[in-house]
């Protein structure tokens, strides 16, 4: 199947899982018990206070006629206005979700490069120390959520040893480079500002970090055990008999296809930092989107909830799209299959 | 070796006759002098020992500069926190580092006195908007208002010089200072005070419900006189003007988004409000990127006065998160924390050196809401069987040490408590005998009472463990039940589902007993959050309806102290304790009024930066 026939049935499909999403979202989001625009506007508000919001969000309207206006407006990128930031949520997404992005993008580096390296090592050196020590560290890893991770890296570099900057994006008073794409470090380079740049990066290295350690960890174990699998295989006992030097098989002929499950498991981990770093953004006061989704809930903030499941929707998708095409680039018989499976 | 020899008696008398000057100048001189660097020194301690002030170290910096442009055995100095031993500096005499430092532009952003306060996000800074903790304390901050609340529960002038009542207590009429000016440079006027009123009336929203029902209409009757006239008679009017803050009509108007759900004012600068502000107060807004912080920067032009070492700048970090706090407390990053703490993260935080923790009373009491229409707490022998066998000493021990129990239904620091109120205490046999009277006294297992507390206050349970220990005791039967927020809301909007007991911390609107009393008993407020008694009497309502329409302080007063016995002999909630709030500051450098007991007693007003001083650190 070509590439480009490959890529538009599966944003076909998309759009379907896309709708899919937003109505059960819509209607998860509305059936919540409490009033949001009461919540909203607060205890001591006049009923005819919170009669006008509801009037002005038609939540007045029976369910599917609410849908209709959601959709209609949402299809002009226009989400509606947020209860608690009190503007339009597709301004808090615009200044939002490039945080979390940024943030996801760092951690997804750190997950892949350093995954693969240390599953790699581990691999190659099977039962020597080094690959206890990096088995060790993967089940910690695996089993330690992301933000006893951020909390003890704050605490430690931090509060202890005083090294790194503990909050937000940039140092205050550094005046932030033009937005062209959001992430401050992209605009900095952009900009040619790299005094900001290298600001930027030294407050993302510890929350990116903690983000990362748990598909580091998971990324190290899937590509050890693949590779070790692959190194049974009888066409690298062959190629051992031909006395092709172990470097070149390792990085030749074993890396390659063991990188497979690795790609697809590394392409969902970093689509679940995005939603998943609530407690990261909030240990380091990082404006990002998953905290603003958080908040959302917890206020009942409707069209700030629909808007963000669904920018995480989009980003799943996309991202499952990405993987989907690498795998097929790294194993020929899937991109050969012809109109088999997805 | 000779020549050696020789070099090294040279070096020895050459640094000798260097020092000599130094030496000689020690003693005070009128002439300036030059200083050698010794190994320890800073410039701030130099400074404190010849200048008499550690601050005036800028004009050493200044001096020892311009003698090295002439003389470059002077040292350069291009960073003040760094000298090198053996630099020679020049110290002016006290009269030039006096002119030196006068004519020295402000101090540069690294000198800046900053003052960084976490809080709960969000912060709305739009006066028609925002109402809570955060809100009121950027307000504050940002905007005058007519008079100003002082610590005794009262108010004072602040841009009303004067006011007058007409008899009928309908006819407000203030008179405002001369020249006060926006943060835009433009003046504000009696005209900008009605339409601040007439906006917050029109929105409704955050802190409209103080004057909702109450004001007619405002109207500027002059660029100076500004009038209110009222539906009704209010006691409370006067204190009431404290959440009047006042706005640029001119610049809201101007950044109007049309359309909006206001008609032809649009969104009525709602919009533009959010991130902005339009006010005259003694800050003024920087940066605010939301869900981050909100930065505020002084107003050199404030019509006020700033204590002497106020911040120059307020950054409300919108965090409450532990570790966040903690760390940023050690790195002296944050100088005051919010008020969410809880009492373990403050013991660790007040253990930090340089830290302490500030409590101190606000207008907040916790109680038992006793609901008096449902069997069996509908016999009064039976709440106060409840009210002598409750260990009140056992749940003040719970909170944070300074807390105390509360003496009647208002907060002791609300205007017009009445400290000789009964007051119940611990007493099982006054109990027992309390309960032998009552209907339910031999039928107490088919009455099991049923108290609800709220789980997003976590620390609310502990006192609902004890209060089902201490029935147990006189042998009624007391089931808990932690129910979330908006699930108590809805129940205590309906007298059939209100349960017998609910825990709740509720707070004035300003510092008054009335306006406590009325939220708490008047049949108004019976089916709101702010009630579980459901006392539904008349004569009580029409008592606190004549209290809140009384004019006369002094007479309103009285009135207030009437009503606290009454409420009292219906023993209709158990008084629990006045709140304190709690906050970890850096005691070692900061100087907070609030934390040496001079505390206003309105939310928000304690993070009145203006009064908050910044020592060096």
């Amino acid at each position: 199947m070509k590439l480009i026939t490959f890529i538009t049935r599966r944003i076909i499909h998309s759009v379907f899982v896309l709708f899919g999403l937003s109505i059960v979202i819509f209607v998860i989001s509305r059936v919540m018990p409490g009033d949001p625009a009461r919540m909203a506007v607060g205890a001591r508000a006049p009923q005819w206070v919170v009669d006008n919001l509801r009037e002005q969000m038609h939540l007045n309207e029976p369910l599917y006629v609410q849908y209709y206006y959601w959709l209609r407006d949402a299809l002009h990128g226009d989400f509606g206005i947020s209860l608690v930031t009190r503007r339009q949520v597709a301004d808090d997404i615009k200044e939002f979700f490039p945080a979390t992005f940024e943030l996801a993008l760092f951690a997804g580096v750190i997950m892949g490069g350093a995954g693969i390296f240390l599953g790699t090592v581990s691999a190659r050196h099977k039962d020597k120390w080094i690959d206890n020590f990096v088995r060790v560290i993967s089940y910690l890893g695996v089993v330690t959520p992301a933000f006893v991770f951020a909390i003890l890296f704050l605490l430690l570099f931090g509060m202890t040893l005083n090294w790194m900057p503990t909050m937000g994006r940039i140092s205050a008073g550094l005046s932030r480079p033009p937005v062209v794409t959001g992430l401050i470090t992209v605009d900095a380079l952009l900009a040619g500002d790299f005094a900001t740049l290298l600001d930027a990066l030294w407050h993302l290295i510890l929350p990116a970090l903690a983000l990362a350690m748990g598909g580091m960890a998971q990324e190290a174990r899937i590509t050890r055990s693949t590779m070790s699998d692959n190194l049974t295989k009888d066409y690298i006992a062959s190629e051992r008999s031909l006395g092709i030097p172990e470097k070149v098989i390792m990085r030749k002929f074993l890396l390659k296809p063991s990188l497979i499950p690795t790609v697809s498991i590394l392409g969902l981990d970093f689509a679940a930092t995005l939603s998943n770093a609530f407690l990261v953004e909030l240990i380091f006061n990082w404006p990002g989107i998953s905290r603003y989704g958080i908040n959302a809930m917890l206020r009942k903030d409707l069209n700030a909830i629909a808007a963000v499941i669904l920018i995480l929707g989009v980003v799943f998708i996309v991202v499952n799209i990405l993987v989907d095409i690498v795998v097929a680039q790294l194993d020929p018989r899937i991109r050969l299959a012809p109109g088999r499976g997805e | 070796m000779k020549v050696r020899r020789w070099t090294i008696i040279v070096t020895v008398l050459a640094i000798v006759v260097m020092m000599l000057p130094a030496a000689a100048g020690a003693a005070p001189s009128n002439q300036g002098q030059s200083y050698t660097v010794q190994k320890d020194d800073s410039l701030w301690l130099i400074a404190e020992k010849y200048l008499g002030s550690g601050a005036a170290f800028m004009a050493i910096v200044q001096a020892t500069n311009a003698k090295h442009a002439e003389d470059s055995s002077f040292a350069e100095i291009t960073d003040a926190s760094l000298i090198q031993p053996g630099w020679k500096l020049w110290i002016p005499t006290k009269e030039e580092a006096e002119s030196l430092l006068a004519a020295l532009p402000p101090a540069p952003a690294a000198g800046k006195r900053a003052l960084n306060i976490t809080f709960a996000w969000p912060t709305y800074i739009d006066p028609a908007v925002g109402s809570d903790f955060s809100s009121t304390s950027a307000l504050c901050n940002l905007y005058d208002t007519l008079v100003f609340p002082n610590t005794k529960g009262g108010v004072d002038p602040h841009l009303a010089e004067s006011w007058e009542v007409s008899d009928d207590g309908l006819t407000w009429t203030f008179h405002l200072k001369k020249g006060v000016k926006f943060h835009n440079g433009s003046e504000l006027t009696a005209s900008d005070v009605a339409f601040s009123m007439n906006r917050l009336l029109e929105i409704g929203e955050g802190l409209a419900y103080v004057f909702l029902g109450t004001v007619e209409s405002a109207t500027a009757l002059d660029d100076y006189t500004v009038q209110f006239k009222l539906t009704k008679p209010s006691g409370l009017f006067l204190i009431s003007l404290i959440r009047l803050y006042v706005l640029d009509e001119e610049e809201v108007m101007a950044n109007v988004v049309t359309p909006g759900p206001y008609g032809d004012k649009g969104d009525y600068g709602k919009e533009y409000l959010l991130t902005h502000d339009a006010g005259s107060g003694p800050y003024k807004v920087k940066e605010f990127p939301l869900e981050e912080y909100l930065l505020m920067e002084k107003n050199p032009d404030w019509f006020g006065t700033f204590a002497p070492n106020a911040p120059d700048e307020v950054r409300f970090i919108a965090t409450t998160e532990t570790a966040t706090v903690r760390t940023l407390m050690s790195r002296q990053e944050l100088e005051i924390t919010d008020q969410w703490q809880t009492i373990e993260a403050l013991e660790a935080l007040d253990a930090m050196e340089g830290v302490d923790v500030a409590a101190f009373p606000v207008l907040t009491e916790f109680y038992l809401m006793i609901h008096t229409k449902k069997p069996p707490t509908d016999d009064i022998h039976f709440r106060r069987a409840m009210a002598y066998a409750f260990d009140y000493d056992a749940a003040v021990a719970l909170e944070w040490p300074g807390t105390k129990q509360s003496r009647g239904p208002v907060p002791a620091i609300t205007a017009g408590h009445n400290p000789d109120v009964f007051v119940f205490q611990r007493d099982l046999e006054k109990a027992k005998a309390e309960l032998a009277q009552s209907p339910y006294a031999d039928k107490l297992d088919e009455y099991p009472v049923e108290y609800h507390w709220i789980t997003e206050v976590p620390a609310e349970e502990k006192f609902a463990l004890l209060f089902q220990a201490n029935m147990a005791e006189i042998g009624i039967k007391v089931d808990i039940v932690g129910t979330p927020w908006m699930s108590v809301v809805e129940e205590m909007a309906s007298q059939e589902q209100s349960p017998h007991i609910v825990s709740i911390y509720v707070s004035a609107d300003f510092p008054e007993a009335g306006s406590l009393l009325k939220v708490r008993y008047h049949s108004d407020a019976a089916a709101t959050w702010s009630q579980n008694e459901w006392l539904l009497d008349p004569d009580l309502d029409a008592k606190i309806d004549d209290a809140l329409a009384t004019v006369n302080q002094d007479e309103r007063y009285a009135k207030y102290r009437e009503l606290q016995d009454y409420i009292v002999n219906l023993c209709p909630s158990l008084f629990l304790y006045d709140q304190v709030q709690k906050h970890a500051y850096q005691s070692a450098y900061v100087d907070w009024p609030a934390a040496k007991g001079e505390v206003i007693p309105v939310m928000g007003y304690n993070m009145y930066a203006p009064v908050i001083q910044i020592l060096p650190h």
